[in-house]
């Protein structure tokens, strides 16, 4: 999941819960503003009424010891004046019921005795709380709608600014992470943001990328050096053996001692070689200027290695459904290539096999694919194979020193050129080359 | 012929020297490009084999100076610095060849006789092995009449090798770093000469048979001929 979209949910639903308590708890809010609102109304008027019967005397509503009542048509309020024991004290606000006229409603009651002309009397003033609870449900019902319409619309605007402020992360993420030749950074392009923890992550990323590059420069350079160095010493030790074979008076015993060493030095010259080709791709110090067809590029391969296939009596077919020209290539790497993998493909194959060569186009590009009967890769072993000096098991019966696929790989990334494979044990391999339409002439 | 060698290290002046010494050229050795700037200056060369590796000059810059001076010797760069680079600015400033380190001291030897015939315009360089007529310019086979049409390229490069050093055994890593020099691969035992040579045995033998194609037991083969 998306950081924006983890981001929009979490507020999306932090919002909603906090929305949802809320409208739980309006009742009682409203309840308890109702009260407090009633209870200030009912002081009010209690202390005006305090204040009339003040100036005008008790007997503006209370004459001969009668009770005095009021309410209004719909009895919603009502207020009553009696006279009590001397002794009786009331002051105070509470809920309870009172029969009018044949309907018994709950009000807010306001008790309060006070002394007037040596009597005592009490005054309640009620209010009906009905009014007050049959708000509440609408009021619930009309929060909610509203609340839920602002939230929907908070969450619309943190979605737009969520990804109005983490479009640096997205940019950071496709140019420095995604989709670039790993590790090809020579100049720092700076993402865009005023966001701090972007800058310094975008730095941070580049530094790193920037260590491992140069980690990655040095062991090209190592390679590179160790190899050109290597070559020296090979050069005088073959010239050594080679101008003592010229001599006449060495006995056949010891020139076949020499031959081992040929033999040995050899070896070692093609290691050096290898990884000084691979070095040489990777250090990019390689044209990309030929143009070649490929059905002639193969042709010349097969005449290469026509003497391998017969060595193990394989037969080798060459199906190419349309020739194509190879443009921006660089045709000794590409012949290479293709020298190594159809050379595995009868190294590892069984004799008496078969090796199958098809090509087709399929939308924009070229897929070549290199099939034999051979005794395939395990899975287990199948990510390891372009690994330099990874011997597989398979291969320890051959004469290699596993960097066959490593030039292969090199040669593949340096054109930008894919190569899959797949394996079955005992039951042979595909490799499969991927030519992008760049690499092909339209 | 005479030949100046330009390079660094002792031990491969010395071993070049002394191949080239026996086959016949006259051989000079310099160890820096200082003193090979002075001789290029003064002497007479058919070859100049420089190593761009020297310590004190800058290979491609001796070979423009041999290019100027001494426009008619030819000029063989032999580097461990086997960048791209100095090997297209090498053939670029007039090199005649170019060789990577490490190479066959008989490959060396073949492409001298290869310029050399280029230079001279040999034609027609024909070699006769008991009635098969070998033609090394145009790179044919015949015998007595009927030519030999079945020999595939690499077949007669080994053919055509083996004349040049006739009479000499080649070993199995000799011949096959000649015909296998362009590709690089991880085999570094499984050559296949013996195949290749069994192949051009058989196609001669519908002719005659090719004895002068000797196998030298455990060492390797060579062409036997008093031509």
């Amino acid at each position: 999941m998306k950081l924006k979209t983890k981001l929009t949910l979490f507020n999306a639903l932090s919002k909603l819960v906090i929305v949802t308590l809320f409208v739980l708890l309006l009742p009682s809010v409203i309840e308890s503003i109702n009260k407090s609102y009633t209870d200030s109304r009912l002081i009010k008027q209690r202390d005006k009424l305090l204040q009339i019967v003040k100036e005008k005397g008790i007997k503006n509503y209370i004459a001969d010891g009668e009770s005095y009542g009021s309410y209004l048509p719909l009895k919603e309020e009502y207020i009553s004046l009696d006279e009590v024991e001397p002794d009786y004290f009331a002051d105070t606000i509470y809920n309870d019921r009172r029969s009018v006229e044949r309907d018994t409603i709950d009000y807010r009651i306001l008790s309060h005795t006070f002394k007037a002309g040596k009597r005592n009397y009490l005054l309640e003033i009620g209010k009906s709380t009905e009014t007050i609870n049959d708000t509440t449900g609408p009021l619930q019902t009309i929060a909610f709608l509203i609340l839920l319409g602002m939230i929907l619309l908070t969450i619309l605007a943190d979605l737009v600014y969520s990804n109005y402020i983490l479009a640096p992360l997205s940019r950071i993420i496709k140019t420095k992470l995604v989709g670039t030749k790993f590790p090809s950074f020579t100049t720092y392009n700076q993402v865009k943001t005023s966001t701090s923890d972007f800058r310094h992550l975008d730095l941070s990323i580049h530094r790193m990328i920037a260590q491992i590059e140069l980690a990655f420069q040095k062991e090209r350079e190592f390679i590179s050096n160790a190899s050109h160095e290597l070559m020296t010493p090979i050069s005088i030790l073959q010239s050594k053996i080679e101008n003592l074979f010229e001599q006449e008076d060495i006995a056949d015993e010891l020139k076949v001692r020499m031959l081992e060493m040929q033999r040995i030095l050899n070896r070692l010259k093609s290691i050096t070689k290898t990884l000084l080709l691979i070095s040489q791709i990777e250090n990019e110090q390689f044209l990309k200027e030929d143009e070649i067809s490929l059905n002639y590029l193969l042709q010349d391969l097969y005449e290469e290695i026509s003497i391998r296939l017969q060595d193990k009596n394989i037969s080798y077919e060459l199906a190419l459904a349309q020739d194509i020209t190879l443009i921006n290539v660089n045709k000794f790497l590409l012949f290479n290539l293709l020298f190594n993998l159809v050379n595995n493909a009868i190294k590892y194959n069984k004799a008496n096999g078969r090796i199958m060569i098809t090509g087709e186009l399929v939308k924009d590009y070229y897929q070549i694919n290199i099939n034999d009967t051979g005794i395939g890769i395990s899975e287990e072993e199948l990510p390891y194979i372009f690994r330099r000096f990874k011997k597989i098991k398979q291969s320890l019966t051959q004469d290699s020193f596993g960097l066959g696929l490593p030039i292969v790989k090199s040669i593949a990334v340096f054109h930008n050129i894919e190569i899959n494979v797949r394996s079955e044990k005992d039951k042979g391999s595909t490799f499969s080359i991927i030519i992008p339409a760049r690499l092909i002439r339209s | 012929m005479n030949v100046l060698i330009i390079e660094d290290e002792k031990a491969l002046a010395y071993e070049l020297e002394l191949f080239l010494s026996k086959h016949n050229y006259i051989c000079e050795v310099c160890f820096n490009g200082t003193s090979a700037s002075e001789k290029i200056a003064v002497n007479l060369y058919d070859f100049i084999l420089i190593d761009l590796g020297l310590p004190d000059y800058d290979g491609l810059d001796l070979l423009k100076e041999a290019k100027k001076n001494r426009p008619e010797a030819a000029c063989i760069i032999l580097t461990a610095r086997a960048e791209v680079y100095d090997r297209i600015m090498g053939l670029d400033l007039g090199a005649d060849d170019y060789l990577p380190k490490p190479f066959s001291l008989l490959e060396l030897q073949s492409r001298m006789q290869a310029i050399t015939r280029r230079k001279f315009g040999l034609v027609n360089q024909t070699v006769n092995l008991d009635g098969f007529l070998v033609n090394l310019t145009d790179r044919t086979i015949t015998y007595l009449t009927t030519s030999v049409t079945n020999i595939t390229k690499k077949e007669f490069d080994l053919i055509a090798y083996m004349i040049l050093h006739k009479n000499r055994t080649l070993t199995r890593a000799q011949l096959s770093e000649h015909i296998w020099g362009s590709v690089v691969n991880d085999d570094y035992d499984s050559n296949f000469i013996d195949a290749h040579i069994k192949n051009i045995r058989k196609k001669l033998s519908a002719f005659a048979p090719a004895d002068w194609l000797e196998t030298v037991r455990g060492l390797g083969y060579r062409i036997k001929t008093n031509v």
